[in-house]
């Protein structure tokens, strides 16, 4: 209960139910106090297993190789850390696993593609001042129409199926995530779309590693957006709202909570983070395609569920984290197995805490 | 509601009458013996339609000049095998079942990606009808090697052959570019990366042989499950740090095969060589490269370029004339005519056979297989008993302002 408290930032209430989710608690608490420390003890062995392994290709690569990958690392968790602060926050506030959000994210991808020429970028121009803030309204404007599309998505194929059974939304939201594929596909057909190549290349020599100018915006600018969030939810009043409503709706309602409307909020910054996902992923990696959002979506709301689903935090360490073992598994070992790695990782954390890295105890209904 | 019911019958109807009524019969005048079909399959949707129309078109093209063989009208019909963009074996083997169950239909020209032949082979083995393939490449389709998984005899349940391809087969795609690299860039040490699939791995793990073969060294080697994998940077450095002097990609357009070569920027000067097979020979890897397109980007084609030789000049012309949309001529564009031009001249013989009545498929296989010498546009054709040319050509491509251009060729004895 304590360790539930101490995490204020998780969209689901968790410190307050009824009486008997606190007997429960209390029960499943007592029987997990004896095994779950050997559980632990497991998954700290496994962990530590791996580090070892780890370290001593570190050490056969040197310092400097290290220093590079662990920049590459940060810069893909860092997109991916935006990507599952979507699917949590949904989730978190009305149980919904949003499978359409991928899409939305390839959707920032493709239009932001298209406003880069719009806003005077272009590959072959120096980068300065003005192209900067050109591509800060990329930004803006991508993450703005990512809010309104998924805000309609929500009003047209969630808001109406609130109170179906829950496999209902689920469904519609799988509907929502092929339909946009769809769209995209028409949009740009099914290629590889190209995605300009707006930033500067050169960056700046650090213990011999080379740190690029893409890794720093993308880490920086992951970094701000996921701060932004967490103080907002913490701080102002529509994220107050924001987390009663997740932690008991009908109680909200009663304290004069717009429910409709703070959901439909969620969705908004949900796909505000999209937007901006998108933008940097396309700015990042310079390329894009109709069903990046599957593949990009399924690693993010593995990460969601890894960090601890419904938590915020959780979700950017969950998205960092995978992004990490991605990384470091490229560059030090087999790339064949990183797919098999990332998901036995997600399997074991989930066998020894069920609630993922940071925790999240979902009340059942 | 009942009459909408009716009414919306009635056009159904009055709109299928009108389709079959526009079916009607082409050309041929005289004594018409009847419809003999050449399929084609190729991938020609989506993103791999500038690799999969040239040889359709080709095809096409074939079969428009020789529309009646010995009484025959000849009509040619093209499959498509990509679902979302990409080739799909599944819909491959679909496709040929259907191709089967076409008693007019005796020969196919096809498949354009090795995989899609591996899954479609027994299906049109079962029913020996012949196929011609101008683009694969995967030498287990053909030859038996210890590590073919299947082996060439398993694709075939009846124990007799019915596929032929006149592209040369990887074990000479892959050991090429890595004597292009060794022996015109002047490279030793090369890092080769894969897209994990029949074609990809294949050709990479041969080029990988032949670097070491000839004291080369392969610094780092990774094969990618290249749906999921979007940064390829990490394995782009490790291969830098390893000295890499040039990096092989096993892989083609499709599954992101030039996207590593965008992400090199930044990391590799803009100088050090990008290669890869045929896969990656077409407009989407230059597009995916962007700015770090340069002249440092080569592949090889496992066919010869049929505008290096003069004679073929009128029939270029001319093809261009009638089909005139860019993804009409490509790489394969002539291979595929010529793979069309090798079933015609076996229908020709096997009508013959048949004593001027409609041939078997079997009479087809037999005489594809006794096509001896036969000069067509990209080289001299005869087949061994695996199905493979006794000869094929090793052409070299490399981009130079905008678009691929021709370096080389040469003659590969098997």
């Amino acid at each position: 209960m304590e360790g539930a408290r101490k995490r204020p930032l998780s969209i689901r209430g968790d410190g307050m139910g009824t009486i008997g989710e606190a007997v429960r608690r209390r029960r499943s608490a007592l029987r997990s106090g004896l095994t779950g420390r050997f559980l632990d003890l497991g998954l700290i062995v496994v962990v530590a297993a791996f580090l070892i392994l780890l370290a001593t290709r570190v050490l056969e690569h040197g310092p400097s190789f290290f220093l590079q990958i662990l920049t590459f690392a940060i810069a893909n968790g860092g997109i991916y850390a935006l990507i599952a602060l979507g699917y949590t926050m949904v989730y978190g506030i009305i149980e919904l696993i949003n499978f359409a959000h991928g899409d939305v994210f390839a959707f920032g991808a493709f239009l932001s593609a298209s406003l880069i020429p719009v806003f005077g970028l272009g590959e072959d121009k120096p980068f300065g001042v003005l192209p900067a803030l050109a591509l800060l309204g990329v930004f803006v404007v991508t993450m703005l129409v990512c809010g309104v599309l998924n805000v309609s998505i929500e009003r047209i194929a969630y808001r109406p199926l609130r109170h179906a059974p829950r496999l209902a939304p689920l469904i519609t939201a799988i509907g929502m995530s092929f339909f946009l594929e769809g769209a995209l596909f028409l949009w740009k057909g099914p290629s590889n779309v190209h995605y300009p190549n707006v930033l500067p290349s050169a960056g700046f020599n650090l213990f011999g590693a080379e740190i690029g100018t893409k890794e720093i915006i993308v880490i920086v600018t992951a970094l701000v957006l996921v701060v932004a969030l967490a103080l907002f939810v913490e701080r102002s009043r529509l994220g107050k709202a924001m987390r009663a409503t997740a932690q008991d709706r009908d109680a909200s309602l009663l304290m004069g909570i717009d429910i409709d409307q703070t959901i439909a909020a969620t969705f908004f910054i949900g796909a505000l983070l999209a937007g901006a996902g998108g933008t940097m992923y396309g700015l990042y990696y310079n390329t894009s395609v109709f069903d990046l959002g599957f593949s990009a979506g399924l690693v993010a709301f593995t990460a969601a569920v890894f960090g601890g689903i419904g938590n915020i935090y959780g979700a950017a360490i969950g998205g960092l984290l995978i992004g990490m073992i991605q990384s470091f598994w490229d560059g030090y070992f087999e790339s064949a197995w990183t797919q098999v790695v990332i998901f036995a990782v997600l399997i074991l954390v989930l066998v020894f805490r069920p609630t993922g890295i940071l925790g999240m105890r979902v009340p059942e209904k | 509601m009942q009459r909408r019911w009716f009414s919306a019958a009635a056009i159904l109807a009055g709109a299928l009458v009108a389709a079959a009524c526009s079916q009607a019969p082409a050309g041929g005048g005289g004594a018409n013996k009847g419809e003999i079909i050449i399929a084609s399959d190729f991938p020609t949707s989506g993103a791999e339609r500038s690799s999969g129309r040239g040889p359709e078109a080709g095809v096409a093209y074939a079969v428009s000049l020789n529309s009646n063989i010995k009484g025959f009208t000849i009509t040619h019909k093209p499959y498509d095998d990509a679902v979302n963009g990409a080739h799909d074996p599944q819909k491959g083997a679909q496709n040929f079942t259907d191709m089967v169950g076409n008693s007019k239909i005796l020969g196919v020209v096809g498949p354009f990606n090795s995989n899609v032949a591996r899954a479609t082979i027994p299906v049109a083995n079962r029913a020996s009808l012949v196929m011609i393939s101008p683009a694969n490449t995967n030498e287990c389709l053909t030859q038996t090697f210890s590590y073919c998984d299947p082996q060439p005899s398993a694709l075939r349940p009846t124990g007799k052959n019915n596929y032929f391809r006149i592209a040369a087969p990887d074990t000479v795609q892959g050991p090429a570019m890595a004597d292009f690299a060794i022996d015109t860039l002047k490279i030793t040490k090369l890092a080769v990366w894969s897209d994990n699939e029949t074609f990809g791995k294949g050709v990479a793990d041969n080029f990988a042989k032949e670097i070491t073969k000839k004291n080369g060294t392969v610094v780092a080697r990774s094969d990618f499950d290249w749906k999921s994998t979007n940064d390829f940077r990490p394995f782009l450095q490790k291969a830098k740090d390893a000295g890499a002097q040039g990096i092989y990609a096993g892989a083609t357009s499709a599954t992101k095969g030039c996207i590593p070569r965008a992400q090199m920027k930044g990391i590799f000067t803009t100088d050090i060589p990008y290669m890869g097979p045929d896969g990656i020979g077409d407009t989407q890897c230059i597009k995916d490269a962007g700015d770090n397109a340069n002249t440092n980007m080569y592949f090889t084609n496992a066919a010869a370029e049929a505008a290096q030789d003069p004679a073929n000049t009128a029939l270029i012309n001319d093809f261009k004339s009638k089909y005139t949309s860019k993804e009409d001529l490509g790489a394969y564009t002539f291979p595929g005519y010529d793979c069309a031009k090798i079933l015609l001249d076996a229908i020709s013989r096997a009508i013959d056979t048949a004593g001027g009545n409609m041939p078997t498929r079997e009479q087809v296989v037999a005489a594809v297989q006794a096509t001896k010498g036969l000069k067509l546009s990209t080289g001299t054709y005869s087949f061994d008993n695996n199905g493979d040319p006794t000869s094929a050509t090793m052409a070299f491509y490399q981009y130079k302002g905008g678009d691929w251009s021709f370096v080389k060729q040469f003659s590969v004895g098997q």
